[in-house]
């Protein structure tokens, strides 16, 4: 029996800018409504500080990191700590492809932040399902 | 008397996505920096202390920081004390929400009314840290802080400061032969030559006094750093003319 693996998602959360709390959203709904069964969220925190089943879920799955700066401390830390990071996403790169959608607000993203957020995550659904689509090529291959 | 660097405190939250209580940290930092207390904190995102450089690194060291966690695995306060400074205040969430009698956070995505409280108590406790840090005392008979210093920043709604790849400005320096990070320094330079204060040996006092605000000094080592102080700020000078 194979074990059903996932795609690990890791925002960076910053907690000083917009497009930290856009990389969180955006990673809730890829969770929780695009793809529940397909993706699974690991805290950045936990995996900076060594916890054993964060590292496992990393190490054992591909990755897809959305960062909110250019310090991208996401994909940093998930590389350091022995992960496969399928896509780098920066938030700043997809606000250039949908600039109608300006975000505002970090406690609280404001409609444009919102939409941001779901433009976002629409496009990491692809991204995912494109992985899911190569991996089944490669075990049936 | 010195014009001193503002003294702010550091927040660093865990904002761990899995769990509400992680959700209940980022909120009530949030509530802190904006809207409690603007001009008395600043934060930085707890993975820039792996991901960044030394200058990142020393955030705990420049500014004296309450970590808040929402479980009892501690990240924020584990990963500041380990790549920074021993932060010298530390909250959980789920420590308030017992103490409180407040049923558990749901949500972490969009909190439950149990979670919005749990933000609420969580940011009274950090001003209440905050202000005690600062040295401030709530006089409850007059509602106000007992000999508050004029600050010419406004309380209010505000932007949360963020020190994500600004890092805190430090200089190495030789004291007796052993390399010597000094935080702050080449920001304590710049206030005092944008003063007009002109290298001498009272001038290294002075010096010495806002250097200690950041950095330990050890005993018995207030003449070797006042030369040290007196040289590097005499280069700076050299360097950077008065405006």
């Amino acid at each position: 029996m194979s074990v059903q693996r996932k795609v690990v998602i890791v925002p960076c959360s910053g907690i000083g800018k917009t497009y930290g709390t856009v990389s969180r959203e955006a990673a809730y709904e890829i969770v929780e409504d695009l793809r529940p069964k397909d993706a699974q969220l690991v805290a950045l925190s936990m995996l900076v500080l060594g916890d054993e089943s964060t590292r496992a879920a990393v190490a054992g799955n591909q990755a897809i990191t959305i960062d909110g700066c250019k310090l991208a401390c996401a994909s940093k830390m998930v590389k350091e700590n022995g992960g496969r990071v399928a896509q780098e996403i920066a938030v700043l790169d997809v606000y250039r492809r949908y600039k109608q959608f300006k975000p505002n607000g970090i406690a609280e993203l404001n409609e444009g932040g919102l939409h941001l957020a779901h433009a976002l995550a629409e496009e990491v659904a692809i991204s995912i399902d494109n992985l899911r689509s190569k991996n089944k090529e490669g075990q049936n291959a | 008397m010195p014009d001193l660097p503002k003294k702010k405190i550091g927040i660093v939250s865990c904002s761990g996505e899995e769990l509400p209580e992680g959700t209940v940290t980022r909120l009530a930092a949030l509530k802190v920096l904006e809207q409690l207390r603007p001009a008395d904190t600043v934060t930085i995102c707890l993975p820039l202390f792996l991901a960044g450089g030394e200058g990142d690194r020393a955030f705990a060291k420049f500014y004296p920081t309450i970590a808040v966690d929402g479980c009892e695995l501690r990240c924020a306060a584990r990963a500041t004390g380990m790549y920074s400074s021993k932060p010298a205040a530390s909250l959980v969430v789920r420590d308030i929400v017992i103490e409180t009698g407040l049923e558990k956070p749901e949500g972490r995505r969009h909190l439950n009314p149990a979670g919005r409280q749990a933000v609420e108590a969580t940011a009274a406790r950090m001003v209440a840290l905050v202000d005690g840090l600062l040295g401030k005392q709530w006089d409850r008979r007059a509602g106000e802080f007992v000999q508050e210093p004029p600050n010419p920043e406004p309380q209010g709604l505000g932007e949360a400061t963020c020190s994500c790849g600004l890092g805190t400005p430090i200089q190495k320096v030789q004291i007796e032969g052993q390399e010597v990070t000094l935080v702050a320094l080449p920001l304590i330079f710049q206030q005092f030559r944008q003063a007009g204060k002109q290298p001498s040996e009272s001038i290294a006092r002075e010096l010495l006094d806002t250097v200690k605000i950041y950095n330990s000094v050890p005993e018995g080592m207030d003449i070797q750093y006042r030369a040290v102080l007196l040289r590097e700020y005499s280069a700076f000078c050299e360097k950077e003319p008065a405006q």
